[in-house]
């Protein structure tokens, strides 16, 4: 038995799942053309959405905890410091900050382009 | 078009290209900005396939007017580039509401996901880039002065420098901070090449931006970027991963980039800096990052909801990957 937190299941995740599917499964196949391309990238903007709401921000939180331990809290004045050339290669934070900024990219694609990740190590 | 529109079209044709007579004429598809229209005339009796570019309906442009974009494919065409001939330019807004130019109409097929599929068109992969080497070195035969060019500007700055500061402009006005841009940006500015050769670049040369049937390249098309640059630009845009469109070979997706360099070098007579094209890679993933974030941004203010804007913003996590790839590959 689980507690009950008052709303409805299935959940929003499960309807956007199921919706796409249907979509994707009965609908597409009667469309071509113009409509046919707009109902894949429904598909896609419904992938999208499912993904950040399964996956959660953890991975992004994480990279973004990274960055802030090597640069600073304050994304807008990273920005700057690397502009100026504050983490040029040879400064103390060069690595850790490259290597931040790829994991919050790779976290990034994880929910927006998955496929970009291919052959990747996580 | 409605009828008075079409009959005051044919009067103007007729004028300049004998009897005209506009047997069928709609609207293609594709072009946010600007609008074609297939046009099928037969003139003088003889049928001919024309297209009619003109300016979407109340788009704010910022790229280049149909004027300039037709003295761009002329000077293309006269230089031996492979691009839809053009014909007529009508900067008359009473003929057909905005100002028009008609091209003839070139076949194939565009469409990037399936150009990198095929292994045919353009006479196979290889065959397809060494044309692309040979188009493009064409087009950047064109060189200033060029009084019919008088519209671009040239260079105040070398274009590596230029093309760093406009994009931190971009960034500036943007609605979030773009860590991983800057990163790259950081990095062409450390590794920035002094100015070079000044050519007119295509700005926009891509698989997508030509079409091809199985015997060759037919058409160079979407001048509405071209400016003076370096010609490293055009290659560097060409081979970025961010336009292979999925397809196995480093240049635009279709094929290797050895036979592609081989027959710029010969018909250019330039020899291609390697680190140059790499440079221009990276350039490529930010400038269409930043041009994907402005085009959300549509989406995002309200001003244009849009589901085709709205997902184009989630391009620019897998550019800030290919950004940071690259960067950490090559220290600069």
């Amino acid at each position: 038995m689980t507690a009950w937190t008052g709303t409805e299941i299935p959940g929003g995740p499960d309807l956007l799942e199921i919706a796409r599917q249907t979509l994707l499964d009965t609908v597409l196949p009667k469309l071509d053309g113009d409509a046919r391309f707009k109902a894949l990238m429904i598909a896609n903007a419904m992938a999208i959405a499912l993904r950040e709401t399964r996956l959660g921000q953890d991975e992004i939180a994480q990279a973004m905890q990274a960055l802030a331990q090597a640069a600073g809290p304050d994304t807008w004045a990273v920005c700057h410091d690397i502009r100026t050339g504050r983490h040029d290669p040879g400064t103390a934070a060069h690595q850790k900050i490259g290597a931040a900024l790829l994991a919050l990219a790779q976290a990034r694609c994880r929910i927006s382009a998955p496929k970009a990740l291919e052959g990747d190590r996580k | 078009m409605d009828e008075t529109r079409r009959a005051s079209l044919a009067a103007w044709l007729g004028a300049r290209a004998g009897s005209v007579a506009i047997r069928d004429m709609a609207l293609m598809s594709g072009g946010a900005i600007q609008q074609n229209w297939k046009l099928d005339v037969t003139v003088g009796g003889t049928p001919q396939a024309w297209v009619l570019r003109t300016d979407a309906p109340a788009t704010l442009s910022v790229s280049r007017s149909r004027a300039e974009e037709f003295h761009l494919l002329k000077a293309a065409h006269e230089a031996g580039a492979t691009v839809p001939e053009p014909l007529f330019l009508c900067t008359d807004e009473s003929v057909v509401g905005k100002p028009f130019f008609i091209m003839r109409r070139v076949a194939g097929i565009a469409a990037g996901h399936r150009v990198v599929k095929s292994e045919t068109l353009g006479g196979g992969r290889v065959a397809l880039v060494t044309a692309l080497g040979r188009e493009l070195a064409r087009i950047h035969a064109i060189r200033p002065p060029r009084p019919d060019l008088a519209f671009l500007a040239l260079p105040d700055r070398p274009p590596c420098t230029r093309f760093v500061a406009a994009m931190r402009a971009h960034l500036d006005r943007g609605r979030l901070p773009r860590p991983m841009l800057e990163w790259g940006l950081r990095h062409l500015e450390r590794s920035a090449a002094p100015a070079g050769d000044i050519v007119l670049c295509h700005n926009d040369f891509r698989t997508g931006n030509y079409m091809a049937d199985d015997t060759g390249i037919t058409g160079i098309l979407d001048w509405e970027f071209a400016a003076w640059g370096d010609p490293h630009e055009d290659l560097g845009w060409l081979c970025a991963r961010c336009w292979r469109f999925g397809g196995p070979g480093e240049v635009g997706g279709v094929g290797p980039r050895a036979p592609f360099y081989a027959a710029y070098e010969a018909a250019s007579g330039r020899k291609i800096d390697p680190a140059k094209v790499r440079w221009w890679e990276i350039a490529a993933a930010i400038r269409w990052a930043v041009v994907a974030i402005d085009q959300a941004e549509r989406h995002v203010s309200g001003r244009e909801p849009s589901l085709e804007l709205a997902l184009t913003g989630h391009i620019v996590p897998e550019l800030e990957l290919d950004v940071m790839r690259a960067t950490l590959e090559q220290p600069a």
